[in-house]
């Protein structure tokens, strides 16, 4: 029996409406009262092709998807070819056997099949094909019990802006749906029990608008981007939402011009930002060196997705930390850090501003596919808590020329700031080596002062990075690192291993450069095994890790480079069978607890 | 309007240019504009590329910005965007403009921001010990093309001409009256405006020198009849074989890309962060 912890997919040809439908029921799920995650699984195209939704619902917050698909909703036998593996036995398909039939080798006998005839009734009874989403979400509400009321009040909140014929025929959609499950079938499948609780007040949030939102609220007030999956999302919300707050947004003619404009927006003291992914980092390493050696605070979201080169443009991976931390020629000082959870991402963005402006440095935002294009339910975020510290910044007043040196040596190597327009500040800044009043030389003793005030900056800020997260128990023999999408997969795996009887300790890492590595040595004292769970081939984290605490025979790689997130059993099976334990009783390994 | 001396624009910083490099002429007719216009050190932002003419930024009193190769366009753009109360001055050579930066210079036409580029064309790379440039003759031999330069030149006005270009002219380092009224008028022009400046590099290009250009050069808009808002007129001068039209060849109004872009009055850059907080958090009522 499992309560209240559901995965619904919603697999057809991209255009078909899943979205929109899997983002109606995670609305529903929503108002029930459950947690929920979503992950997209497009293919890089806009018209067919296969394409599913996971709409995952369960109790706990900032989880990530479940071990295995409870329900899949099959717009065509694509879906069920690509998917009946992921089932989870005792699931079930809905199938619109309108114009294909189940071929027997995929019928899978431990999973119930509902067949029914979708698009059919959507064009008989309804007049438009199209509403065959809906008559599905109908069909899904009433085999997993969601509360009719809801569906309909978050069916006509959806379809309000397409006027009140849209809205009835979709409310009949669902009725036709609900009917022919009640008419066609004997109750419902067992096993899934969702109880409705309280909504409160909550959000359900993307991760790149929980970006982009912390952006604006930090006092970013320029964007440059060029558009790139899975980045883009953060470049269009700000579009719409930065000239409303007197700043400006601008579609670049690629990442080249994406990352200077955004320096020279910096240089000329707005709080600026561009959004890339992979293949428009490569193309900004150049201009990442220039921030570096001018000091320009600029921040920088990677929305990361699989390479190399254009790799698979819509799935996630974690493959780009090594770029981000050692990119470019020269040596740079530089902060990555990366949001863990939705909420994490809407406050770490507006971390980032600051640690830029204080430190005068370019600091990354590292987010992936699996996170930054999911959603994810959260209590409402606190905006008047975050807190704006621009630094040394000298954006009025006056200064004496001649007096005032850009560059200056100080204590903790960040310099005050003039911006342009400061009567007396007037200066070069050069991307060729300089002096503290910013004229180009390469005098040796100056060279070696310049290179340790600027790499000094990340002695000086480390009490000023994000911490790591510490999960689980902390003495436990078993410990995890992780950073990411991967830290909800991994928290429920802490979480239902020690239901099982086998305690584990996590460690979510927040900041990945300057390495944290005093957290990571203290977190690794007295463990038996260490694992490091990461979306990448040759172990990008765990080579950081093993610099740390040396090459142990207890450290493992759990690795996964498929383009796919993890799923918490993989966890739990890479961590029983390496340390040779079972669970007190195999049933724990459910996902109840 | 304070009154103003070219001298008010010189820096400390000793120039690392060759002795009768071209670009001197360019420096001291952009200090003089710059003095006649009566503009402020403090308010000039002055953003330039690599190469030797890229050394410009060094040489000018003024908020100056010496950044990649070939990306001083898309800085220059966003500098005026952050602070569109500043004037807002691009510089470089050919390879700077015209190769590594082509792209960048095709928006920056197209996007017709107020900022002034100043293209310094020696129609070689200094910098680097002589090789062809994006200007360089056809058969021009030089280190990496011994055998002469298999390109055709590039001709960079007609480029921007046929990319929406609202302003271009084209001087002679060697005549600095002339070289002085087009800078002004490209700053005072509202929106993009470029200024192409034949600049001799007299350690390398030994074709294209003070003499070849004296020959070769024409002060084509003081011709009778020239109208610089005719834009098929414009073409025909930049493109005509012959010699080198000089002048203020092309002259357009059409909106800035601040105003296009809706940009408010107030530089973007003076917008009070600590306001709208209670608008920032009623923005959430989306995602209930």
């Amino acid at each position: 029996m499992i309560v209240n912890s559901v995965e619904v997919m919603f697999g057809g040809q991209a255009g078909d409406g899943s979205l929109t439908t899997g983002d109606l029921i995670a609305g529903v799920f929503k108002r029930m009262g459950l947690e929920v995650y979503t992950y997209k699984d497009f293919p890089s195209r806009i018209r067919g092709g296969h394409t599913n939704y996971v709409i995952r619902a369960s109790t706990h917050a900032d989880y990530g998807m479940a071990d295995a698909v409870d329900a899949l909703v099959a717009f065509d036998l694509e879906a069920v070819q690509a998917h009946i593996d992921e089932m989870r036995p005792g699931g079930f398909i809905v199938f619109d056997n309108t114009s294909e039939t189940v071929p027997d080798e995929l019928r899978r006998g431990d999973v119930t099949w509902y067949e029914i005839p979708l698009a059919k009734i959507a064009k008989e009874e309804l007049g438009l094909e199209l509403v065959r989403n809906t008559i599905s979400l109908g069909v899904l509400g009433a085999l997993i019990g969601m509360d009719p009321d809801v569906v309909r009040h978050d069916v006509r909140g959806v379809y309000a802006r397409k006027g009140e014929k849209v809205v009835d025929l979709n409310v009949r959609a669902i009725e036709a749906g609900e009917r022919f499950v009640i008419e066609n079938f004997a109750g419902r499948p067992s096993g899934y029990g969702l109880t409705a609780g309280a909504d409160g007040d909550r959000l359900i949030m993307m991760g790149n608008d929980a970006i982009a939102y912390g952006a604006l609220v930090a006092g970013c007030r320029f964007m440059a981007g060029y558009p790139i999956t899975p980045a883009t999302d953060v470049l269009e919300w700000m579009s719409k939402q930065l000239p409303k707050f007197g700043g400006v947004v601008v579609q670049a003619e690629d990442e080249l011009a994406a990352i200077t404009m955004t320096l020279g927006a910096a240089f000329t003291g707005v709080r600026a930002m561009t959004a890339t992914s992979g293949p428009g980092q490569s193309l900004m390493t150049e201009a990442i060196g220039l921030a570096g050696v001018l000091e320009i605070p600029v921040v920088v979201v990677e929305c990361a997705r699989t390479g190399p080169s254009t790799g698979m443009p819509t799935k996630t991976e974690q493959s780009n930390l090594n770029h981000l931390i050692y990119s470019g020629h020269g040596e740079i000082p530089r902060v990555v850090i990366a949001p863990g959870t939705v909420r994490e991402s809407f406050e770490l963005t507006a971390t980032a501003f600051n640690l830029a402006e204080k430190y005068q440095l370019p600091v990354f935002v590292l987010t992936e596919q699996a996170l930054c294009q999911s959603k994810a339910t959260l209590a409402p975020l606190d905006v008047g808590a975050v807190e704006i510290d621009r630094g040394k910044l000298i954006a009025g007043g006056e200064v004496t020329f001649g007096e005032y040196k850009r560059f200056a040596f100080t204590e903790d190597g960040v310099s005050p700031r003039v911006i342009p327009g400061v009567p007396g500040g007037m200066h070069l800044a050069p991307g060729s080596e300089h002096n503290d009043a910013g004229v180009i030389t390469e005098n040796a003793r100056n060279r070696a002062r310049m290179m340790e005030k600027r790499m000094g900056k990340l002695v000086a800020m480390r009490d000023d990075l994000p911490r790591a997260v510490l999960h689980g128990v902390a003495d436990a023999d078993i410990a995890i690192l992780g950073y990411g999408a991967n830290r909800g997969p991994i928290a429920e795996a802490v979480q239902r291993l020690a239901a099982g009887g086998v305690l584990t300790r996590f460690l979510q890492l927040r900041t990945l450069w300057p390495f944290p590595e005093d957290d990571i040595r203290e977190f690794v004292r007295g463990a038996q095994h260490v694992f490091v769970v990461e979306n990448n081939y040759t172990g990008q984290l765990m080579q950081l890790v093993r610099a740390v605490v040396g090459p142990l025979d207890a450290l493992h790689g759990v690795r996964k480079y498929d383009g796919r997130p993890f799923r918490p059993i993989e966890v739990i099976e890479s961590v029983l069978d390496t340390c040779g334990l079972a669970l007190h009783a195999p049933g724990d390994i459910a996902e109840a607890i | 309007m304070a009154v103003m001396s070219p001298k008010d624009f010189a820096t400390a910083t000793p120039s690392w240019w060759c002795p009768g490099c071209g670009d001197y002429g360019v420096l001291s007719a952009l200090k003089q504009a710059l003095a006649e216009l009566g503009k402020q050190p403090k308010d000039v932002a002055f953003i330039s590329g690599i190469g030797c003419s890229g050394k410009i930024s060094g040489y000018l009193h003024s908020y100056a910005f010496h950044g990649v190769h070939g990306r001083a366009l898309p800085v220059a753009t966003a500098v005026k965007l952050a602070n569109r109360d500043l004037t807002v001055i691009a510089a470089g050579g050919d390879g700077d403009g015209y190769a590594i930066g082509a792209g960048h210079f095709v928006h920056a036409v197209r996007r017709n921001p107020d900022v002034t580029y100043i293209v310094m064309d020696n129609q070689t790379y200094g910098l680097t010990k002589g090789q062809s440039s994006p200007t360089s003759a056809t058969g021009y031999v030089a280190s990496v093309s011994p055998d002469g330069n298999p390109d055709t030149p590039l001709n960079g006005l007609a480029l921007a001409l046929a990319a929406g270009a609202t302003f271009l002219a084209r001087g002679f380092s060697a005549q600095p009256k002339q070289m002085v009224a087009m800078i002004k008028a490209a700053i005072e022009h509202r929106g993009f405006s470029i200024v192409e400046v034949m600049s001799p590099c007299v350690t390398y290009n030994k074709i294209n020198t003070y003499a070849w250009f004296k020959e070769n050069v024409e002060d084509y808009t003081a011709t009778e009849g020239y109208a610089p808002n005719d834009r098929v007129a414009a073409f025909r001068a930049l493109t005509r074989d012959g010699d080198i039209p000089l002048g203020i060849i092309f002259k357009d109004e059409r909106p800035t890309f601040e105003d296009r872009t809706g940009l408010p009055e107030t530089p973007v850059a003076h917008v009070d962060l600590g306001a709208s907080r209670a608008d920032l958090a009623s923005m959430q009522a989306a995602y209930r």
